[in-house]
């Protein structure tokens, strides 16, 4: 957790008392092309109607497939839960940031940021680009799908037994996925993943909503936050450099610009974020 | 002879006639491109005057300059008809308000009938003398200037007319260096606007051009936040001359009207464009809302009382908003 100082950005915060702050997937091994789902969930001890400032990682080696969002209030503050169905395209160790919250602390009446931990997961499997070349293509993929469809089944079995046993025992809340304290600020991600993975997230989804969500990444990774405007960013020392003042540049013409110039501010974003990364 | 084809370009035709004073260079600009009349509030000898003349000599528009005195009427502003005896028939004798860049000197110094004929014929852009109306030049600009040193013997703008004006700008002191390079450019050298940098049809042009630039939705929601946070300014605070906060609530008795937030939209396409934009940013929003509220926020007594800054109270309203 990081107390901020930005008075503000603070007389927007929700005064939470966060009780439990987590990051899971529901699976260890996600098999390459076939979609999993990592779930983001928030135990908040007052009762809200909805959670602001919940900031999803930038989920660069993913492909995005849905976000489902539920909230449900009880008699013991609020579950938030967010659902987000990705798929990964290539094996290997994959690593997915945290998610954040900035809310106002009830305990303290401070500003702060919970962080949920981070994720390792290990994907598996053989990608289907390169199955789509090989004579035993289709059963592989068959074999793929099939089990998917098994694991889908047996965790959605096991998901049912858990939430039969679980409403017995405590009727009005189910217990988050993984029960725990605010997780404590993970190690910062080197500037250049934080920039190759807003060079990812662009190419593979060049929309005005990616665009908002690297801008933001790029203002937290110079100490900016989102409720500055470009002005004040470029003032900042760590935004001093003029690859870096470019690429700025270039963001905020993607967040704000018409329709019609949306795609070219993207490839200039992409260029910018490229020479970023060739200047590290 | 320097050829202007953007705005940005006038910009810097005016900078080399006026030493400092960017804001104002940049706040008459923004009038300009979007159609709008501007209210300067300042002390005397703070190139004004010289800031309005530059810009018509620039333009290549016609200046009329209108002193404002308790004995002004309205007539001598708007024009009258006199009988002609050769002709045997009224002949209209057009005011100097027919002009496109339009200096009112010190407009507080006139009554108030005189300042309503000025206003409407801002607002209405046309005159009616006798039976006949008369368009008024377009490009059409009025400059305004106020001293708020001598408040003896002036009419007080209402609000209600106060906010025919797109903005109103406080003009400041210079610099020292600012002072310096004044020394060097009018006592000194023999320096002279610059004459017919662009035309009134560039101007046209621009207007078109301003009217054009997008903005987005997420910069509509920040504009009219900033303009609904003073009326309902609860959660913002301001120190006051002993450095205790005090809520900005309590010094205001009514906030502004949704005509400042179409002023601060006119105002953020105009300055994307002097800008070289063709859509609007935060920042735009940012650096005209002083600009687009001062004159529409109608503050109390207790602003004075308790030694708060009125540009100190209107920057805490839009520090309270964050930018999109």
């Amino acid at each position: 957790m990081l107390a901020t100082n930005d008075a503000a950005r603070s007389q927007n915060l929700a005064r939470l008392t966060v009780e439990s702050f987590t990051l899971s997937s529901d699976t260890a091994r996600p098999q390459v092309d076939v979609p999993f789902h990592l779930i983001v969930t928030l135990h908040v001890r007052e009762r809200v109607l909805e959670i602001d400032n919940l900031e999803l990682p930038i989920l660069a080696e993913l492909e995005l497939l849905g976000d489902e969002r539920q909230t449900s209030a009880g008699p013991h503050g609020t579950l938030y839960r967010e659902t987000i169905t990705v798929a990964a395209h290539r094996t290997g160790t994959l690593t997915i940031a945290p998610a954040t919250l900035q809310a106002i602390d009830a305990r303290d009446g401070k500003p702060k940021q919970w962080y949920t931990n981070a994720l390792r997961l290990q994907v598996g499997g053989v990608s289907r680009e390169i199955l789509r070349n090989d004579e035993h293509a289709a059963l592989a993929v068959v074999g793929a799908v099939l089990r998917a469809l098994l694991w889908a089944a047996g965790i959605a079995c096991i998901a049912a037994i858990a939430v039969l046993v679980f409403r017995r025992r405590k009727p009005p809340l189910p217990l988050p996925v993984q029960a725990a304290a605010p997780q404590p600020l993970q190690a910062p991600r080197s500037r250049r993943d934080q920039l190759q993975d807003a060079l990812t997230v662009l190419r593979a989804d060049p929309t005005r909503a990616a665009a908002v969500r690297v801008r933001s990444a790029i203002w937290r990774m110079v100490g900016a936050t989102d409720g500055e405007t470009l002005g004040d960013v470029l003032h900042r020392p760590e935004a001093s450099d003029a690859r870096m003042r470019s690429l700025l540049i270039a963001l905020e013409r993607g967040a704000f610009t018409y329709d019609d110039d949306l795609d070219a501010a993207i490839r200039d974003a992409c260029s910018a974020l490229e020479r970023s990364l060739g200047n590290l | 002879m320097i050829v202007a084809r953007q705005p940005a370009d006038l910009r810097a035709a005016l900078a080399q006639t006026i030493v400092g004073q960017e804001g104002v260079i940049e706040a008459l600009l923004l009038a300009l491109l979007s159609n709008g009349h501007i209210l300067l509030e300042g002390p005397p000898g703070l190139a004004k005057t010289l800031s309005c003349r530059s810009l018509a000599a620039a333009l290549d528009g016609e200046f009329k300059r209108i002193q404002f005195t308790p004995d002004l009427l309205p007539s001598d502003i708007v024009g009258t008809r006199v009988f002609d005896q050769r002709e045997s028939a009224f002949a209209t004798v057009l005011g100097p308000i027919f002009a496109n860049v339009v200096l009112a000197d010190e407009i507080n110094r006139a009554p108030a009938k005189v300042q309503s004929a000025l206003l409407e014929a801002m607002q209405e852009r046309q005159v009616t003398i006798g039976p006949q109306t008369y368009p008024l030049p377009d490009p059409f600009v009025v400059m305004a200037t106020m001293n708020p040193l001598d408040s003896e013997g002036t009419y007080a703008l209402p609000i209600a007319q106060m906010v025919r004006f797109l903005m109103k700008v406080n003009v400041g002191y210079p610099t020292r260096d600012e002072e310096l390079r004044i020394l060097d450019r009018f006592a000194i050298a023999d320096t002279q606007p610059l004459r017919a940098v662009a035309t009134l049809d560039d101007v046209r042009a621009w207007r078109k051009q301003a009217h054009d630039v997008h903005i987005d939705e997420k910069l509509k929601r920040y504009i009219v936040d900033l303009v609904a946070i003073s009326r309902q300014a609860d959660r913002v605070t301001v120190p006051t001359e002993n450095g205790t906060p005090m809520r900005v609530s309590e010094l205001i008795d009514y906030g502004a009207s949704p005509r400042a937030t179409l002023a601060l939209a006119y105002l953020a396409r105009a300055r994307a464009l002097l800008e070289g934009r063709d859509f609007a940013l935060p920042d735009d929003v940012r650096a005209v809302a002083a600009h687009a509220l001062r004159h529409r926020i109608g503050f109390n007594y207790r602003l004075t009382t308790e030694g708060v800054s009125m540009d100190g109270a209107i920057a805490a309203l839009i520090a309270a908003i964050p930018a999109p």
